[in-house]
């Protein structure tokens, strides 16, 4: 059964005259217990997904479609509703654990705070927050629930913020980029991490990150995104090991270790996309037809491909 | 949202003014805010130079039998104690802020960023010294030292203009020397600097450019502060003669018969108001331009 | 405490060259002094006043010394035995005239500080939750008004409506809570306006922080992210404003005081300017920026209070 539902889910950000189409009409179905991965570059949209589901988008974002989870519509409960939800029963891991944590506020009322509005005494979740964070490779907590988070390193944020997210057991863990801006190190350490939850706790969990490694190595199926839309989605080591889109390819093989190939060109202007495929003027298979035509979403061996060719490979 | 004017700033290392110049007067025309303000500045500045054509009467002859006359149609805005028309006289007050205030402005914008890049650019001592100063500058609150300073100087258009120009100038070296401290740190100047150009030929052709837009939106937001410290010192009686019309001195001699003649308050002090906000308004619109995500919070 | 020390050394620096400033500005007409004695001396029989008595009060007063003599002397009296002087027209001391004004002057400047405080913050974050809405717009343009309207006018119209026309309110007095009413509306508007505004500018930034979007993913109404997560670091800009208002404020109160017929040391400085009575200046400008002094170096400790980032560097 799937636990998350998401249908032709659009957004568009209005800035004056201008709307900048971020995500255009997306489809997918997170399963119960299953790692999702959402890839693509960055400015793919495959962010303003995440925060798209909890209603965290700021007001000039105008969001359309359908998210379902658990059977309740989300875009449509009321805000106390939706309190109820955040946090508890879906939590997000924020992109930038640096910014994510209040620089004037305690860390202990930051963990504590998760367990605020529930109905649930705080001490107790404390001590359940104490001890995930040990199991998190968070040496001596106590201590560091009476730092600020400037005193923390980048990894211990990131930890940080994972066992605030992680310690209410929610049914689903939304991890918007956990890897952006780590040193390898740090990568590797997260990388770790990441293992470790999926395998421990077997959450549901959305992965978005445009780290293909990490990808590959937590998630079972992905879905990679491009100027807005899924292209491609199917389990992850037929997706990133043998890729049947394009602009998949392109993402392949533009990773150090297959030759660190670059894409050429850009991704095209969000405020008015051309036509036809999105990704045409890029592509070396573009054809007539990919110039005229918006393919559609196909099912290609098992999997899921927006691609006029998808025979042909 | 809107970076694109600032981030194609920080590429486009050099030759900023051309840069933006045109960007700039784009910009402000976008915004009816600001259009509206800087129509109502014309307008207002067209009405001080040609006040003396514009007005219906003299705006010094006394007509006792006149006196106190509420507003009609022969003295649209009434007349004051000595009755004076007031219309012709606030029309000349004008002059009176806008000139001072004009004058006081640039006195202080030349003062303020002349030390103000000597101290950022120089550094060590010469920093040190001047930074001392201005930071004793600005710990005096500027009507009290203003006042005093006039005390000293007595009443006169001159003393007024060179003790508020006394008083400001801190303000604008203080900004100049932040701008040229971060201006000094960038490519174009240390690879000018490399290039063996001497320091007038940096300070003139790399550092005023770049830094003088943020003193012009100073000078924009202060040039209302100055108008304000102008009627307020007026006001006080210790600004200017009192054969001067200005608007301060105007409400001050209007206060005496609030019973009977409002108006003579009301009048004098919308003119102030509607000077005041026509530059807040550009001041805070330039800025925004300038910078979109700046932080919140202006110095006095 | 290093940075203690050197705060404090930089007041008694800036008390100095205050001190220094006013001497030598109000004694730059030189020989008038004797004559100004005389003339406070002998009212109506100025004309009458011989060398001879010039020349017992330039004596008296070691007027014929040179100016850095008479302000070292004044230096001296000052710090060994705290005399400032004594006034030309009161012929009393200026510590005395200055004890006897000071306590109207703080009781207007701090209840107008409170005002701007309390209406300033809470009218700005009113404004910044409801961004762009009707009520927002009404406020921005009262606060337009406000820091733009002269203090004096404003006070000048409340007088007109609230004391002649509707006869609520007495229009000079003091000691009375109803006598404090029009004076510090007055005086405050301007620094209400103006603290609201920053608190707005401040409360919006802060309010696009990622930490707020965490603390609303974590389930936690806008109330407490207001009041926990975008209070305390919007605060920081609020309060540098206030400490430059309170120069404004304690400006303003020479004209406020000045139209009330308030006894405090604004309408003194302005009295005695009028008579160039030279120690009195002397003393109600020491005492006033010793005044805006203090308060800035209050306003500096709260800083690094509220900052944590600061206070352990």
């Amino acid at each position: 059964m799937s636990l998350l539902e998401i249908k032709d889910l659009s957004v568009e950000f209005s800035s004056g005259e201008n709307a900048v189409k971020a995500v255009s009409h997306v489809f997918f179905k997170v399963r119960e217990g299953e790692t999702l991965g959402i890839i693509g570059e960055s400015g793919s949209g495959k962010s303003v997904i995440g925060l798209a589901l909890l209603r965290l988008l700021p007001a000039n974002a105008n969001v359309s479609g359908t998210v379902f989870f658990q059977g309740q519509d989300l875009f449509s409960l009321r805000p106390s509703e939706l309190r109820k939800i955040r946090g508890k029963r879906i939590s997000l891991m924020p992109q930038n654990p640096a910014g994510a944590l209040n620089p004037v506020l305690k860390n202990r009322l930051q963990i504590e705070e998760v367990f605020e509005e529930r109905g649930i005494d705080k001490k107790e979740g404390m001590k359940k927050s104490l001890r995930l964070m040990k199991k998190l490779l968070l040496r001596d907590p106590e201590k560091l629930c009476d730092l600020y988070p400037h005193q923390l390193s980048g990894g211990m944020r990131q930890r940080l913020i994972a066992c605030m997210s992680l310690s209410f057991e929610p049914e689903l863990v939304i991890a918007d980029e956990p890897t952006k801006g780590l040193d390898p190190e740090a990568k590797e350490r997260a990388v770790e991490l990441f293992t470790k939850i999926k395998h421990d706790y077997g959450k549901t969990m959305l992965l978005i990150t445009h780290d293909l490694d990490l990808a590959l190595e937590v998630c079972d199926r992905i879905a990679v995104m491009y100027a807005g839309e899924i292209v491609e989605l199917d389990k992850a080591s037929k997706v990133l090991n043998a890729p049947s889109h394009p602009y998949t390819k392109g993402l392949v093989r533009a990773q150090p270790r297959n030759g660190l190939v670059p894409l050429s060109g850009q991704s095209p202007s969000r405020i008015s996309l051309p036509e036809g495929c999105f990704f045409h003027e890029r592509c070396r298979y573009s054809s007539i037809e990919c110039f005229r035509k918006h393919p559609e979403m196909k099912n290609h061996n098992g999997g899921w491909i927006r691609c006029h060719f998808q025979s042909f490979q | 949202m809107d970076n694109v004017f600032t981030n194609k700033l920080r590429k486009k290392n050099f030759s900023l003014p051309e840069a933006y110049g045109s960007q700039f007067v784009k910009r402000v025309f976008q915004r009816k805010d600001m259009l509206f303000a800087l129509a109502a500045l014309l307008l207002f500045a067209g009405l001080s130079v040609f006040a003396p054509l514009l007005s219906p009467y003299d705006p010094n002859a006394i007509d006792l039998k006149n006196k106190n006359l509420t507003p009609s149609e022969e003295h649209i805005l009434g007349t004051d104690y000595l009755g004076r028309d007031l219309l012709s006289r606030i029309l000349i007050g004008a002059r009176t802020s806008l000139s001072i205030a004009s004058g006081v402005v640039l006195i202080s914008l030349f003062l303020g960023t002349a030390t103000g890049c000597a101290a950022g650019y120089y550094g060590g001592f010469v920093d040190e010294s001047i930074s001392r100063v201005t930071d004793i500058f600005l710990s005096f609150p500027s009507v009290i030292f203003a006042l005093t300073i006039m005390g000293a100087l007595g009443a006169g258009v001159f003393n007024l203009m060179l003790a508020l120009s006394i008083v400001h100038w801190a303000k604008y070296a203080r900004m100049m020397r932040g701008q040229v401290l971060s201006i000094k740190k960038q490519e174009f100047v240390l690879s000018a600097i490399t290039g063996g150009a001497g320091d007038f030929y940096i300070i003139r052709k790399h550092i005023v450019p770049n830094a003088i837009a943020t003193l012009f939106v100073l000078a924009t937001i202060d040039f209302g502060h100055v108008i304000l410290s102008i009627a307020t010192l007026s006001f006080l009686g210790i600004g200017l003669p009192a054969d001067v019309p200005e608007w301060g001195a105007m409400l001050s001699a209007g206060k005496e018969f609030m019973r009977t003649a409002p108006y003579q308050t009301i009048f004098p002090g919308l003119a102030i108001t509607f000077i005041v906000i026509i530059f807040s308004i550009l001041g805070d619109g330039m800025r925004d331009i300038l910078d979109p995500n700046h932080e919140g919070g202006e110095i006095d | 405490m290093k940075y203690f020390i050197k705060r404090v050394g930089f007041m008694a620096l800036t008390i100095f060259a205050v001190c220094a400033l006013t001497f030598f500005l109000m004694n730059v007409i030189p020989g008038g002094t004797a004559k100004l004695v005389l003339k406070h001396t002998f009212v109506g029989l100025e004309e009458s006043v011989t060398d001879e008595q010039l020349n017992q009060i330039s004596d008296k007063y070691d007027l014929d010394d040179p100016l850095y003599l008479q302000f070292f002397r004044w230096i001296k009296e000052a710090v060994l035995r705290g005399d400032i002087g004594t006034s030309y027209v009161f012929k009393k001391p200026v510590l005395y005239l200055l004890a006897l004004r000071l306590p109207a002057t703080i009781q207007l400047a701090m209840v107008s500080m409170l005002i701007a405080m309390l209406a300033g913050v809470s009218l700005g974050i009113y404004s910044a939750i409801r961004e762009n809405k009707i009520s927002d717009h009404i406020l921005r343009i009262v606060t337009l008004f406000g820091v733009s309207m002269p203090g004096f006018w404003v006070a000048l119209l409340l007088i007109l409506i609230f004391s002649l026309r509707l006869k609520l309110v007495p229009v000079t007095g003091y000691g009375s809570l109803e006598n404090l009413l029009l004076p510090a509306a007055a005086l405050s508007l301007h620094s209400v306006a103006a603290v609201m505004r920053v608190t707005r500018t401040s409360m919006l930034e802060t309010l696009g922080q990622e930490y707020i979007r965490f603390a609303k993913a974590k389930g936690l109404p806008l109330w407490k992210i207001v009041s926990r997560h975008a209070l305390k670091n919007a605060m920081l800009p609020v309060i540098t404003v206030i400490g430059f208002q309170m120069g404004g404020l304690l400006g303003g109160t020479v004209v406020i005081e000045k139209i009330f017929a308030w006894p405090g040391i604004g309408s003194l400085l302005v009295d005695s300017i009028s008579a160039r009575d030279l120690p009195v200046v002397q003393g109600c400008v020491l005492a006033i920026v010793m005044m805006f002094l203090f308060v800035h170096f209050l306003v500096d400790m709260l800083y690094t209070h509220l900052d944590p980032r600061i206070r352990y560097g």
